[in-house]
C-alpha cells in the first residue's frame, strides 16, 4: 500500500488557528471518522476528487451533496421519469438550422456558447442552410443578438412552453389568437427546421418546464428532427454526476448508511440535513470558487476551499485546494465537447488537489 | 513464488490438452513444470476441479456514457444492486471474475467520449478491459469517403483514432444510418446511401475492412448490421456476409438478425439459413447476443434502430443521443417467456449456438445488457450443455413460437472443451492476445478452476478458485483480492500527415481541436499500470 501524497503545501488551519497541513488532515479524520450521519458537500471538484469523496462518503456512511444539485436534477428528474432525446454542442454547431433558446441564464451558464455553437453562422455540415435563432422568455439578460425574442416571464415558462406545444401539435389553447401569435409563428418555424436544437441552462427552468419543453421536442420529431442541449450545471456538476453514477449507480443526494445506497433528493439534501440537525458533521468541498456552505457553525464543518474563502465562523477545519484545469492538471466535464476531457493545468503551481487531501484524510481515519 | 494447482483436469484446447494434471504458475505467468521434486511455495489442492484458462467476453456494453446514461435512466432498477442490468464499476468486476472470466471489451464507444469510458473501466476491479472505437458515422470518415480519398488516408485516420481512444479494434454501428437519421431518415439499409452523398453503409462497411487489414489489427472489423431486430432481416446479414467479400468481417450479435417471415405472425426463426452461411464462410466469425427471459435495458448506439423501438420500452421513457458520430439510445425492455416474439428470439439464439459447427468462430455473448445481463451466462452455458435442460424451458414456452423454430430437434451438448475454445482459446485469438486463452507456459496466469456439479450454472456462477496474474482474486465466489486491472489497445502507426488534415477539418468544423478528445495517460485516467499495446501484424 503506498502513502498518500503528503498535503503540505497548502495553507491549513483547525478552529481559525493556522497548522500544519497534516494536523488538518489528522483533525479531519477525527471529526469525520467519529460522526454517525455525515454529509459530503459542495463537491466543486473534478473527476478524481469525486471518486475519492465519493469512496470517503462510503466509508464512513455519509451521505453525498453537490452544491448545484437543484439544478443539475430539474434536468436529471425529466430524463429519468419521462426521457428524453438530446444532442451534443458540435452537432448542434453544425447541423442546427433551427436554434430555440430557452429561459435566462444561458450566458452565465457557458460564456462561449455564441463563439462555440456557432449561432450566428450557418450549420457547417448541411449544405445550403441557414440558421434561425428563437430567444424564448430571455429575461434580464435580453435576448441573444440576431434572435427572434418572444417575451415571457422568465420565471413562468411553463405556460407559454405548454402553449407551443399545444400549437405545434395542431392543438386548441386558451390564448386568443392576438396573444397566440408569436408563439404561433414560433411553433411553425419549429415544425419547418430539418434538425433544430433547443438549448437551456440547468436551473434556470423548473422541472416541469424542462419536461414540457422535452415533450415539444418529442412531438417535433414525429415529422422531423429536433433535439435538446441542456447546458450543465456549474461547478462540474454533470462530472461529478457521471462519476457517482459509475460508482454508486445514483447520482448525488445519494446516503450510504445502510447495506445498499440509498438516493433520495429530499433527504440527502445537505442544506435540509444540517438544518434539521441530522446532520452531525460536514465535508465541504468547493474548488473551483471561494464558495463557503450554506450554514455557519450549525455543523462541524471541515472544508476543503479554493484560498480566500470567507466564512461567517470560522470551520472546525480548513485546507485549502488548488484550482483544477488551472492549478494542476484535472478530468472535467467540458460543456464546450459534450463530455469528459483532459484539462491541462493552465498555470501549474503546487496546490493540494481534493483527490489527494481527500484520500490523505480516508488514510488517516484509520488511525482515529 | 511458484505455485502448484494440484490435480485438476487441465482443459486448454489451444493446446490440444485435456488430461488430470498439475499447472505451475511463477511470477504471474504459466510455466513449465519445474525438475522432478522441486517443491512448490504454495499448493492449491483442485482434484476433481476443471481448470480452464481465464474466460474472454468479446461482447459486453459495461462502461461509457450511454451505460452510465442507463444507470441514471433507471434508479428504479436498483442499479447499485448486484442483480441490476446495468451494475457499477466496482460490481462488475466481482460478478465477472466470479464466473472465471478475467477480460472483457467494452464493444462500443465513440472516439469523442473514449475519456469517459476509460474513467470508468479504469474502475472496474480484477478483470482486464478493452474498448472497441466506434467509426462509420463520424463526419471525417464521410468526408473521406465522398472525396475519394483513398485507403491509406482512411487507414491513417483510423489508426489515429484507435490511437487517441486507446482502443483495441474497430466497430461499426449501422454504418450511415446515425448520420442518415440527423437528416430524418427513418429505415436504413445496406445499399442506402448518406444523404447528400452517394455513400452506402456497403461502402463504408468495405473501407473499414480494408483499413483493418491495412493495418494490421488482429481484430476484424466488428460489425452492427442494419435492420437490427426486424422481421426477415435474416437477408440483411446474408447479404452483409457477401458483402464482406472474402475479407475478414466479425458480425457482432447475430440473434438479433436471425428474423424470418414464417408463419402465422410472419416472425420466425431464421437461425438454420444463418448458421450456414457462416458455416460455409471461413472469413466470418459471429457473436450471438442470446435473449434471456428479464427486465433488462436495451443500450445501443444503433440511435435509429433504438428511436424505432421506443414504443416498445418497458418501464416506458428512453433516452435518444443524436451525438457526434453514432449516439446512441437507452430504451428498457422486459424479455417475456409468455411472449411469442421474445420466445423465438431465445430459440433463434440457441440454434446459432447449436448450429454453428465450428466453436472457433462462434462467440459467446448475450450483448449485455441488451439481450439479458451478463449475469446470465452460467444459466446459457448450462443450456448449451444439456439439450434435456433446453426442452423442460421449451415446454414452457408457447408453442407456436416453437414451431417457427428448430430447437427443439437440435440434440447437439457443447461439451466441456468446446466451451473452453468459444469463451477461452477463440476469443483470445480474434483479439491478437497471445498470452491469454490458454495455459501454456508462458501464458498470463488468469485462470479459472470449477467444481463440478449437477446444476451446471451453479459451476460456472461461482468458480471454486480464480487466479488473475497468478493471484488468487475469488474463491466459491467470494473475493480474496481486489488488484486494479489492467487496459489494452493497439497502436497502429500512421503517416502523421493526417493529423493535419483533422486538425483543420476539426477547427473549421467544430471549432476545437481533435487532441481534445484524446484520452490521456493511463495514469491520468486513474489506472495503476500503464494501458499494455495490444501488437499489430504489421
Amino acid at each position: 500500500m503506498t502513502e498518500p501524497p503528503a498535503v503540505t503545501r497548502a495553507g491549513a488551519w483547525v478552529g481559525g488557528r493556522a497548522v500544519s497541513a497534516p494536523e488538518a488532515v489528522r483533525q479531519a479524520a477525527g471529526l469525520l471518522g467519529r460522526s454517525r450521519a455525515a454529509v459530503v458537500a459542495g463537491l466543486g471538484t473534478d473527476i478524481a476528487g469525486a471518486r475519492a469523496s465519493v469512496a470517503l462518503a462510503q466509508a464512513i456512511g455519509a451521505a453525498i451533496d453537490h452544491m448545484d444539485a437543484d439544478a443539475a436534477l430539474a434536468n436529471l428528474d425529466v430524463m429519468r421519469r419521462a426521457g428524453w432525446i438530446v444532442t451534443t454542442p458540435l452537432q448542434a454547431r453544425t447541423r442546427a438550422d433551427a436554434v430555440l433558446l430557452v429561459g435566462p441564464g444561458l450566458p452565465a451558464a457557458w460564456p462561449d456558447m455564441v463563439v462555440r455553437l456557432a449561432l450566428h453562422d450557418p450549420p457547417a455540415l448541411v449544405p445550403d442552410a441557414a440558421r434561425k435563432l428563437f430567444h424564448l422568455g430571455p429575461g434580464t439578460d435580453g435576448p441573444l443578438a440576431g434572435a427572434i425574442a418572444i417575451e415571457a416571464p422568465a420565471e413562468r415558462l411553463l405556460v407559454p412552453l405548454a402553449v407551443l406545444r399545444a400549437l405545434a401539435a395542431g392543438r386548441p389553447t386558451s390564448l386568443d389568437s392576438t396573444a397566440a401569435a408569436p408563439l404561433q409563428n414560433l411553433a411553425a418555424a419549429l415544425a419547418q427546421a430539418r434538425f433544430g436544437v433547443a438549448v437551456w441552462a440547468a436551473g434556470a427552468l423548473d422541472t416541469l418546464a424542462v419536461e414540457t419543453l422535452c415533450g415539444l421536442i418529442d412531438d417535433l420529431n414525429r415529422t422531423t428532427r429536433f433535439a435538446g442541449l441542456p447546458l450543465p450545471a456549474a461547478n462540474n456538476a454533470e462530472g461529478v454526476m457521471q462519476a457517482s453514477a459509475w460508482a454508486t449507480g445514483f447520482p448525488f443526494r445519494t446516503g450510504f448508511a445502510g447495506a445498499v445506497p440509498v438516493h433520495d433528493p429530499w433527504r440527502f439534501d445537505a442544506r435540509r440535513m444540517v438544518a434539521s440537525g441530522e446532520a452531525d458533521a460536514a465535508l465541504w468541498i468547493s474548488a473551483f470558487a471561494p464558495t463557503p456552505p450554506p450554514w455557519g457553525d450549525d455543523v462541524p464543518t471541515v472544508a476543503l476551499v479554493a484560498p480566500g474563502t470567507e466564512f461567517r465562523t470560522p470551520p472546525a477545519v480548513l485546507l485549502e485546494v488548488g484550482h483544477p484545469g488551472i492549478d494542476h492538471d484535472s478530468m472535467l466535464f467540458n460543456a464546450a465537447l459534450g463530455g469528459i476531457s483532459f484539462a491541462a493545468a493552465a498555470s501549474p503551481r503546487p496546490t493540494a488537489r481534493v483527490a489527494d487531501t481527500v484520500a490523505a484524510i480516508m488514510a488517516a481515519l484509520q488511525s482515529c | 513464488m511458484l505455485m502448484r494447482l494440484a490435480g485438476g483436469r487441465i482443459v486448454d484446447p489451444a493446446h490440444g490438452r485435456d488430461a488430470v494434471g498439475d499447472l505451475w504458475v511463477q511470477d504471474g505467468r504459466v510455466v513449465a513444470p519445474p525438475p522432478a521434486g522441486a517443491p512448490a511455495d504454495a499448493t492449491h489442492d483442485v482434484t476433481g476441479c476443471i481448470v480452464m484458462a481465464g474466460g474472454i467476453d468479446i461482447h459486453s456494453h459495461i462502461a461509457g456514457t450511454n451505460v452510465n446514461a442507463a444507470r441514471l435512466l433507471l434508479p428504479e432498477l436498483r442499479a447499485g444492486d448486484a442483480v441490476a442490468s446495468v451494475p457499477v464499476t466496482q460490481t462488475i468486476g466481482r460478478l465477472y471474475a466470479a464466473m472465471g472470466f478475467t477480460t472483457v471489451v467494452e464493444p462500443a464507444i465513440s472516439p469523442h467520449v473514449a475519456t469517459q469510458a476509460h474513467l470508468e473501466l479504469a474502475d472496474i476491479p480484477i478483470i482486464d478491459t478493452a474498448i472497441l472505437a466506434v467509426l462509420g458515422n463520424d463526419d471525417f470518415l464521410l468526408r473521406l469517403l465522398e472525396r475519394n480519398e483513398g485507403k491509406a488516408a482512411v487507414a491513417d485516420y483510423a489508426a489515429r483514432v484507435l490511437g487517441g481512444s486507446r482502443a483495441i479494434g474497430i466497430k461499426a454501428i449501422n454504418p450511415g444510418a446515425a448520420a442518415a437519421f440527423k437528416s430524418n431518415v427513418r429505415r436504413f439499409g445496406l445499399d442506402d446511401a448518406v444523404p447528400g452523398s452517394a455513400i452506402t453503409s456497403r461502402a463504408i462497411i468495405n473501407t473499414l475492412q480494408a483499413a483493418t487489414e491495412t493495418l494490421g489489427l488482429a481484430h476484424p472489423l466488428h460489425l452492427h448490421c442494419s435492420n437490427l431486430g426486424m422481421p426477415g432481416n435474416a437477408e440483411t446479414a446474408l447479404a452483409t456476409m457477401d458483402a464482406a467479400g472474402g475479407a475478414r468481417l466479425h458480425l457482432a450479435h447475430l440473434q438479433f438478425y436471425a428474423y424470418g417471415t414464417e408463419g402465422k405472425r410472419g416472425f420466425s426463426s431464421a437461425a438454420p439459413l444463418l448458421a450456414e452461411a457462416v458455416n460455409a464462410r471461413r472469413n466470418i466469425t459471429a457473436d450471438i447476443g442470446q435473449v434471456m427471459f428479464g427486465q433488462t435495458v436495451t443500450v445501443s448506439s444503433d440511435v435509429l434502430r433504438q428511436f424505432n423501438a421506443r414504443g416498445q420500452a418497458h418501464p416506458r421513457k428512453s433516452v435518444i443521443l443524436d451525438g457526434d458520430g453514432n449516439g446512441g439510445g437507452i430504451v428498457p425492455y422486459r424479455y417475456r417467456r409468455t411472449d411469442f416474439y421474445n420466445a423465438v428470439q431465445w430459440a433463434a439464439g440457441l440454434e446459432l449456438f447449436l448450429l454453428i459447427d465450428d466453436p472457433w468462430r462462434v462467440f459467446f455473448t448475450t450483448d449485455h445488457p441488451n439481450g439479458a445481463p451478463f449475469t446470465a451466462y452460467p444459466d446459457l452455458l448450462a443450456l448449451l450443455m444439456d439439450r434435456s435442460l433446453r426442452a423442460q424451458h421449451i415446454e414452457t414456452l408457447p408453442k407456436d413460437a416453437m414451431e417457427v423454430s428448430t430447437l427443439a430437434a437440435i440434440t447437439r451438448e457443447y461439451t466441456i472443451g468446446e466451451i473452453a475454445i468459444m469463451t477461452r482459446a477463440a476469443p483470445a485469438r480474434l483479439l491478437g492476445l497471445a498470452d491469454r486463452g490458454h495455459l501454456g507456459p508462458g501464458a498470463r496466469a488468469d485462470i479459472a478452476v470449477y467444481r463440478p456439479q449437477a446444476d451446471r450454472a451453479a459451476m460456472f456462477r461461482n468458480a471454486e478458485l480464480v487466479l488473475k496474474d497468478g493471484v488468487p482474486v475469488m474463491r466459491a465466489g467470494q473475493p480474496v483480492a481486489r488488484p486494479a486491472g489492467r487496459g489494452l489497445a493497439v497502436r497502429p502507426g500512421f503517416d502523421a500527415a493526417i493529423n493535419r488534415s483533422l486538425a483543420a477539418f476539426y477547427e473549421s468544423t467544430y471549432g476545437v481541436a481533435p487532441t481534445a478528445f484524446d484520452v490521456p495517460a493511463a495514469e491520468t485516467v486513474g489506472r495503476a499500470a500503464p494501458f499494455e499495446t495490444v501488437p499489430c501484424r504489421t
